[in-house]
């Protein structure tokens, strides 16, 4: 219990990053706030298990296992969808991109291009074990060595799912923007 | 080296990930292969996109949600733990009772008190949020980050005196990754202001410096916030502020506080 002030220094800054790992794999604003909620409080009651490793790794490896438990529950129960995430799930989608950039000032919603949309879209549309990596390595900036860390795999994996999962990106990125130019004309 | 054993490893050349050999032999592939050359810039330019999409913030009310959830299950072991204990009498039960009303008025009285000082704190450190992120954003649309340019800290320092009103320590922090660029005047919280420049890769991080008001807050935690896409953080000692704006990752801007 002592140990309270101490984990809440070092764990609260990592928030923006556990919620929006949170975020990208649950793609539901309301269940990635439980989800980081309950993770952190997990995390809290394991704090004595870190000894002295980067904490940003290991309180990102509880985020992943929450969703993924969520996401699991979600699968389990999915002869009931919610409208929501029927609207969410469309392949292909441009409100999941909307959403994400909800909270940024105009004038970066306005140098967004259309690019970051389609972006968001392409996100979207892979799996999560795909996206994960990807925004654990493009946004978090984590070695090859951390991801693997997170998401319990050899480091060989981490190097070949990111190969897989950016080759999958820039696929859906052209078709986007190939679809885009034939709007043109 | 063949194409395809190239593709599959252009992601982990770019993440500086490979080993010198590896290194070298896609780097030579580079050289003669279209298709991996654009597939690599392409790869660049997505993850370009990427960094600028950024997280999603955490809502503001979610730290609050956070702490609260670790105190309520403090409470729930130690609620277990009384349920637990022997049957009380009936007396003893009416005075553990008002113990625990007088308690929860108290914990009422102290939360009201902590709201009212973070919301006041809050408040001004908002403000100086906001104006050291545009002093930051301003000085990087005018490309005028720096007014004298040295890496040595020896020549920026002097170059402060007498054009800001207290004398800064301008540390070399190259060693560890943070190489000074230069340093300037700037204008933050209706005062003049010293503002050092570092790179690290290719972010611009701003230290902004002036003497605290030792009344208040002598030693402040450092503290994290985000503002238009920049991490400010904000701390002070001996009697000095700083405040650190860069699209440099939180993490790495926490280092630079802690050698600063």
């Amino acid at each position: 219990m002592t140990d309270r002030p101490r984990f809440e220094q070092l764990a609260l800054v990592h928030m923006d990053a556990a919620h929006n790992l949170a975020l990208w794999l649950l793609r539901e604003r309301a269940d990635a706030e439980d989800a980081v909620q309950d993770a952190y409080l997990r995390a809290y009651r394991a704090f004595h298990q870190l000894e002295g490793a980067e904490i940003k790794p290991w309180l990102l490896t509880i985020v992943r296992n929450v969703c993924y438990r969520r996401l699991q529950e979600r699968r389990r129960s999915a002869n009931v969808i919610s409208l929501d995430e029927a609207l969410s799930t469309r392949p292909g989608s441009l409100g999941d991109g909307a959403m994400i950039s909800a909270q940024r000032s105009p004038e970066q919603a306005a140098a967004s291009s259309s690019e970051q949309a389609m972006l968001s879209a392409a996100m979207a549309e892979l799996p999560p074990v795909f996206r994960e990596v990807i925004v654990l390595r493009e946004i978090e900036e984590l070695s090859y060595r951390e991801i693997a860390d997170v998401i319990g795999a050899p480091v060989g994996t981490v190097m070949s799912r990111l190969s897989r999962a950016r080759a999958e990106l820039r696929t859906l990125l052209t078709k986007s923007m190939g679809r885009d130019d034939s709007n043109a004309m | 080296m063949q194409c395809d054993e190239a593709h599959d490893l252009l992601g982990a050349y770019r993440d500086k990930e490979l080993s010198p050999e590896e290194r070298r032999a896609v780097a030579r592939h580079l050289e003669g292969c279209r298709t991996c050359s654009t597939a690599l810039a392409d790869d660049e330019r997505i993850a370009r996109s990427l960094r600028q999409l950024g997280r999603s913030p955490a809502p503001p009310h979610l730290a609050a949600r956070i702490i609260a959830g670790i105190e309520r299950s403090g409470s729930t072991s130690l609620a277990s733990i009384g349920s637990q204990s022997k049957p009380r009498t009936r007396a003893r039960d009416l005075g553990s009772m008002a113990r625990y009303v007088a308690s929860l008025a108290a914990a009422c009285v102290l939360s009201m008190l902590a709201t009212w000082w973070l919301m006041t704190g809050s408040r001004q450190d908002a403000d100086i949020e906001r104006d050291v992120a545009s002093a930051h954003i301003r000085s990087l649309i005018q490309d005028a980050q720096i007014q004298v340019a040295s890496s040595d800290q020896h020549t920026v320092r002097p170059w402060f005196a007498g054009r800001a009103d207290f004398s800064p320590d301008v540390k070399d922090l190259s060693p560890a990754g943070f190489s000074l660029i230069g340093g300037r005047l700037d204008y933050v919280a209706d005062r003049r202001v010293v503002a050092t420049v570092y790179t690290r890769r290719q972010h611009v991080i701003s230290v902004f410096m002036w003497p605290s008001s030792t009344a208040v807050k002598a030693i402040m935690a450092p503290h994290l916030t985000m503002r238009n896409g920049y991490n400010v953080l904000g701390w002070s000692r001996d009697g000095t502020a700083y405040w650190a704006v860069s699209d440099l990752n939180a993490e790495e801007l926490r280092v630079m506080q802690r050698l600063l």
